[in-house]
C-alpha cells in the first residue's frame, strides 16, 4: 500500500509539474489528463469508488477532451512567458515557496480530530457505495443538487450564446 | 392683584408682537398708537396696583413651574410689593409719554413700526425685570433690556458710529450679566434657592459680613455698575447718545440705567448683611457722581452733556442705596425720572429744530421760536439743579446729601464729594442751558425756528409739571413696608444741610452765568489757563483709550491670531491633511488596477496566504508559538 | 490505513502550489485554465481523504458536486476565450487588460 502510493504520489506532482512547466499547450494538456488518471486511483485507493468514476468520466472524458478540441483548432503558439529572458516566474516561485511553507507548517503531522461518522469503509460497502451516495445526495444534500442542476443549466445557456456573437 | 401683575407684562409684550408682525402693513398712525397705547395699558394696571399695594400689600405669585428637575424648580413669580409697584408707575408712566413723543419725533423715519416694536419690547424686559420674583427671570429681563438698548442704540444701523456704539454698550452689559449670573450660582450654592422671598428668609444664615455674602453682593454689584453705567464700566453711555433721542430719554436716562440702583433696593437684605459691599456702591457712586460732573463741564454735545448729568445722577443713587438710605436713592430715582426724560425730549425737540446738529455752540436763542421747549427745559434744570420748593429735585437730593453727611468715615467723605458735585452739576447744567437756549430775551426769532408738534410738546410739558411738584409726593412713607423707617432728623440738621445744598448749587449757577452769559472771553481765557486739566476732562480722562489699548486691542489681535492662524492652518490643515492624505494613498493603491487577471491573482494569492497565515498564527497552529 | 492522513493532505497542498504557481506564471489563457483545474482536483483529493479518514459522506458529495461545477465553468470559460481568439486579439491575458482603472 505504501508503495503504491508513494508511487502515485511521485506521478502526481511530476505531471502536475508538467502542467506548470511545459511551453506547448497540447503537453500541459496532456500532462493534465494524466495527472487526473492518478488522481482517479487515488480516489480509489481511498475507497471512493464513484468519485473514481465519476472523475475519469466527466472530468478525464469530456472536460479535457474540450480542452484538447479547443487547443488543436485554436493551436496557440508557445507561451510568451517562457521565452528566453523572461523573468516573471521568479514571483511565481516565491509565491509558491511561501504557500508551501505555510502548507507544510500547517499540515505536518498533525493528529486528526473531529467526529467519527458513521460511514467506515464496511458500512459502505455492505450497502454497495453508489447506493450511499445516491441517497445522501437526494436527502442531505437535496438543495446542493438542485441549485447545481441550475447552475449547469446556466453555462449551457451562456455557452450557446456567447458562442453564438458575432467576433467583435 | 394677582391677575393684574401679568397684565402689566403683557400688555407691551402684545404691543411688540403686533408692530413686530404686522407693522410694515399698517399705517404710521396705528403702528404708533398701538405701540403707545399697549404702555398706556399697562400704566393704568400699574395705577390698579397701586391702590392695592398702598399701606403695605404684596405677593408674591407663582403662575407656572418654568422646569424642574428632580427636586429643584425654576417657577414663574411675580413680586408685587411698594417698591416693585413704584418702578411699574415710573416705568409705565413715563414711558408712555415717551412713546407719544415718539410718535411725534420719529414720524420721519423709515423704520417707524420697527421702532416702536423694540420700545415696547424694552418695556416688556424692564418691567418682567422689576417684577421678577426669582434670579432666573431677574436675569432674563437683565439681559432682554441690554438686548434692547442694543436693538435701539444700533436703530439707524446704516450709521457706523451707531453700530459701534450698540456694539459697545452691548459687551460692557454682558460684562454685568456675567457678575449676575455668577452671583445667582453663588446664592444657589449656598442656599438652594433661587426666588426672592426664599433668599431673603434665607440670609441670615450666612455669616454676616463673611465672604459669602460679600462676594454675592459684589458680583450683583458688577452687573449693577455695568446696567447703570458707573465707573468702570461707564464708557458705553455717552457713545449711546447715537441712538434716537426717545431711546436716550426712555432708555438711558429714565429706566434701564437705573436697574441697577433696583437691584441694589431689592437686595437691600443682603446688602444690610455685607456692609463691605455697601460701601463699595457708595463709593462707587459718589466717584462717579463727581466723576461726571467734571467731564459734563467741558463737552459740546447736547446729548452727551445729558449723558454724563446721568451718570452722575445715578452715582447719587448708588451713594444713596449703599449708605442704607433706599428711600432716598428711590425718591431720587423718581424724580430723576420726570427730569431727566424731560430734559433728553425737549433737547430733541431742539436737534430736530436744527436738524440733527447737536452741538451746542451752534444753537443760543431759542425762547421765541421753541417757546414750550424753553420753559420746560429751564424747569428740568432747575430741578436737577435743586431750586428750593419748586423742584422735585431739590427734594430728593437733598434728602441724599443729609443721609451721606449724616454717616462717619468714608461714607461722609463721599457726602463731601456729593456736595461738590451738586455745584458742579448746576455749573454744567446751566452752561448748557445758557449756551444751547440763550438768555438774552430776543423780540423776534432771526432763524425762524419752529416749536415742535403738540404730541411732542404735552408729554414734556406734563413731565415737567411732575418735575416741579413731584417732590411732595410721600415715596418714603409709601416705601415704608419695605425698607422700614428711615432715620429721623432733627430740624435744624434739615435745614442746615438744605442751605448748604443751596449754596453750592448757586455758587454753580453764578460761575456759569458769569462765564457763559456776561464774560465768554473769560471762559476761553481760563480754558487755556487750565490747559492740560482741560484737556483731560474733555477727553473723558482718556478712559476709552486705556480700555482700547489694553483690552480691545489685545482682544483683537487674539481673534486674528484665531483666525489667521489657527484656524487655516491647524483646523482646516488638520481636516485637509485627513484628506490629502487619503488621496495620496488611493494614488498609490490605484496602480494595483492593472486590469491583468495574473496580477489580481497574485494579489489574490498574497492575501490569501497572509490571512490564513495571520489566522493560524493566532489560534496557535504555527510551529512558533503565539496567540 | 497504514497511510496517515497528512500525506495525503500534504500531496493536495503540493499540487495546489504547483497550480498556483502555473496560474500565476503562465500568460496563455488556456494554459492558466488548466491550472485552475489543477488546483481543483488537489481540492477534491483533500476532500475525499477527509472524507475516508472521518468516515463521513460529505467529503465524497462536496468533491461531486466541485467535479459538476468544474465542468459548468470550463465550459463558459472556454467560450470566453474562443470569442476572444475570434476577435483577432493575442492569446496573452497580458494584453487583455481592458478591466483596469
Amino acid at each position: 500500500m505504501v508503495v503504491a502510493f508513494a508511487l502515485l504520489a511521485a506521478w502526481e506532482l511530476v505531471t502536475a509539474a508538467g502542467v506548470v512547466a511545459f511551453r506547448r499547450p497540447i503537453y500541459n494538456a496532456l500532462s493534465l489528463v494524466a495527472n487526473m488518471l492518478g488522481l482517479a486511483i487515488l480516489f480509489l485507493m481511498l475507497n471512493a469508488q464513484f468519485l473514481f468514476a465519476a472523475q475519469i468520466i466527466v472530468y478525464a472524458g469530456a472536460v479535457m477532451v474540450l480542452f484538447v478540441f479547443i487547443i488543436a483548432l485554436l493551436n496557440p503558439g508557445v507561451d510568451l512567458t517562457l521565452q528566453r529572458g523572461s523573468t516573471e516566474w521568479i514571483y511565481g516561485i516565491v509565491m509558491g515557496v511561501l504557500f508551501a511553507a505555510l502548507f507544510g507548517s500547517l499540515l505536518y503531522n498533525r493528529g486528526l480530530t473531529g467526529h467519527t461518522g458513521a460511514f467506515t469503509p464496511d458500512a459502505i460497502a455492505a450497502t454497495g457505495n453508489v447506493q450511499v451516495i445516491g441517497a445522501a445526495l437526494y436527502t442531505k444534500f437535496l438543495f446542493p443538487v438542485e441549485v447545481t442542476s441550475i447552475l449547469l443549466l446556466m453555462a449551457a445557456v451562456g455557452a450557446v450564446y456567447l458562442a453564438m456573437r458575432k467576433a467583435e | 392683584m394677582s391677575t393684574l401683575a401679568p397684565l402689566v407684562l403683557l400688555a407691551p409684550l402684545a404691543g411688540f408682537l403686533v408692530n413686530a408682525l404686522f407693522g410694515r402693513m399698517l399705517p404710521r398712525r396705528v403702528s404708533g398708537w398701538v405701540g403707545a397705547g399697549s404702555i398706556g395699558l399697562s400704566f393704568v394696571f400699574a395705577l390698579a396696583i397701586l391702590t392695592q399695594v398702598i399701606g403695605g400689600g404684596h405677593i408674591d405669585q407663582t403662575y407656572f413651574t418654568w422646569w424642574s428637575s428632580g427636586n429643584f424648580n425654576v417657577p414663574f413669580n411675580l413680586y408685587v410689593d411698594p417698591l416693585s409697584s413704584l418702578m411699574i408707575l415710573v416705568i409705565t408712566g413715563v414711558g408712555f409719554l415717551i412713546h407719544l413723543y415718539s410718535i411725534g419725533y420719529m414720524a420721519e423715519d423709515r423704520g417707524f413700526s420697527r421702532f416702536f416694536a423694540y420700545m415696547n419690547l424694552f418695556v416688556f424686559a424692564m418691567l418682567l425685570l422689576v417684577l421678577s420674583g426669582n434670579f432666573v427671570w431677574l436675569v432674563v429681563g437683565w439681559g432682554g433690556v441690554g438686548l434692547c438698548s442694543y436693538l435701539l442704540i444700533g436703530f439707524w444701523y446704516d450709521r457706523p458710529a451707531a453700530v459701534l456704539a450698540a456694539r459697545k454698550a452691548f459687551v460692557m452689559n454682558v460684562i454685568g450679566d456675567v457678575g449676575m449670573v455668577f452671583a445667582a450660582f453663588v446664592i444657589f450654592l449656598n442656599l438652594n434657592v433661587l426666588d426672592f422671598s426664599s433668599v431673603f428668609s434665607r440670609v441670615h444664615q450666612l455669616p454676616k459680613g463673611g465672604t459669602v455674602i460679600t462676594a454675592i453682593c459684589l458680583l450683583l454689584l458688577v452687573g449693577a455698575v455695568a446696567k447703570s453705567a458707573q465707573l468702570p464700566l461707564h464708557t458705553w453711555l455717552p457713545d449711546a447718545m447715537e441712538g434716537p433721542t426717545p431711546v436716550s430719554a426712555l432708555i438711558h436716562a429714565a429706566t434701564m440705567v437705573t436697574a441697577g440702583v433696583y437691584l441694589v433696593a431689592r437686595m437691600h437684605l443682603l446688602y444690610d448683611w455685607a456692609p463691605v459691599a455697601a460701601t463699595t456702591v457708595a463709593v462707587i457712586g459718589g466717584v462717579t457722581a463727581l466723576f461726571a460732573a467734571t467731564i459734563g463741564t467741558a463737552q459740546t454735545d447736547i446729548k452727551r452733556i445729558l449723558a454724563y448729568s446721568t451718570m452722575s445722577q445715578i452715582g447719587y443713587m448708588f451713594l444713596a442705596v449703599g449708605i442704607g438710605a433706599y428711600a432716598a436713592g428711590m425718591f431720587h430715582f423718581m424724580t430723576h425720572a420726570f427730569f431727566k426724560a424731560l430734559l433728553f425730549m425737549a433737547a430733541g425737540n431742539v436737534i430736530h429744530a436744527f436738524h440733527d446738529d447737536q452741538d451746542i455752540r451752534h444753537m443760543g436763542l431759542l425762547r421765541r421760536g421753541l417757546p414750550v421747549t424753553f420753559w420746560t427745559f429751564l424747569i428740568g434744570t432747575l430741578s436737577i439743579t435743586g431750586f428750593p420748593f419748586i423742584t422735585a429735585g431739590f427734594f430728593s437730593k437733598d434728602e441724599i446729601i443729609r443721609a451721606a453727611l449724616s454717616a462717619s468715615g468714608i461714607e461722609f467723605v463721599m457726602g463731601l464729594a456729593a456736595l461738590l458735585t451738586a455745584g458742579l452739576t448746576a455749573f454744567y447744567m446751566f452752561r448748557l442751558f445758557i449756551i444751547a437756549f440763550g438768555w438774552e430775551w430776543l423780540r423776534d426769532d432771526p432763524r425762524h425756528l419752529h416749536e415742535a408738534l403738540p404730541i411732542q410738546t404735552i408729554p414734556i410739558v406734563i413731565l415737567a409739571a411732575g418735575a416741579a411738584i413731584g417732590g411732595y409726593i410721600p415715596v418714603a412713607n409709601f416705601l415704608q413696608p419695605v425698607f422700614g423707617h428711615a432715620a429721623d432728623v432733627g430740624t435744624l440738621a434739615f435745614w442746615g444741610l438744605a442751605l448748604l445744598t443751596l449754596v453750592a448749587a448757586a455758587i454753580g449757577f453764578a460761575l456759569a452765568y458769569m462765564l457763559y452769559a456776561r464774560r465768554p472771553e473769560m471762559a476761553a481765557a481760563w480754558r487755556t489757563r487750565l490747559g492740560p486739566i482741560a484737556a483731560l476732562v474733555e477727553h473723558k480722562y482718556y478712559i476709552d483709550e486705556l480700555y482700547d489699548r489694553v483690552l480691545v486691542r489685545p482682544g483683537y489681535a487674539l481673534g486674528r491670531f484665531f483666525s489667521n492662524v489657527l484656524e487655516p492652518r491647524v483646523i482646516d490643515g488638520a481636516v485637509n491633511g485627513v484628506a490629502n492624505f487619503i488621496m495620496l494613498e488611493s494614488r498609490e493603491w490605484r496602480t494595483i488596477q492593472t486590469g491583468r487577471v495574473r496580477s489580481y491573482g497574485l494579489w489574490t494569492l498574497g492575501g490569501a496566504i497572509g490571512i490564513v497565515a495571520l489566522i493560524a498564527w493566532t489560534l496557535g497552529y504555527l510551529p512558533f508559538r503565539s496567540g | 490505513m497504514q497511510i496517515p492522513a497528512y500525506s495525503f493532505l500534504l500531496l493536495s497542498g503540493g499540487m495546489f502550489t504547483l497550480g498556483a504557481v502555473g496560474f500565476l506564471v503562465r500568460r496563455n489563457p488556456l494554459v492558466i485554465f488548466m491550472c485552475i483545474e489543477l488546483m481543483l482536483n488537489a481540492v477534491n483529493l483533500a476532500f475525499a481523504a477527509m472524507s475516508r479518514y472521518l468516515n463521513s459522506l460529505d467529503g465524497v458529495v462536496f468533491a461531486f458536486l466541485v467535479i459538476t461545477v468544474a465542468a459548468a465553468e470550463v465550459v463558459v470559460g472556454i467560450a470566453i476565450i474562443v470569442q476572444v481568439y475570434r476577435a483577432g486579439r493575442d492569446m496573452d491575458v497580458d494584453e487583455l487588460d481592458l478591466m483596469k482603472e
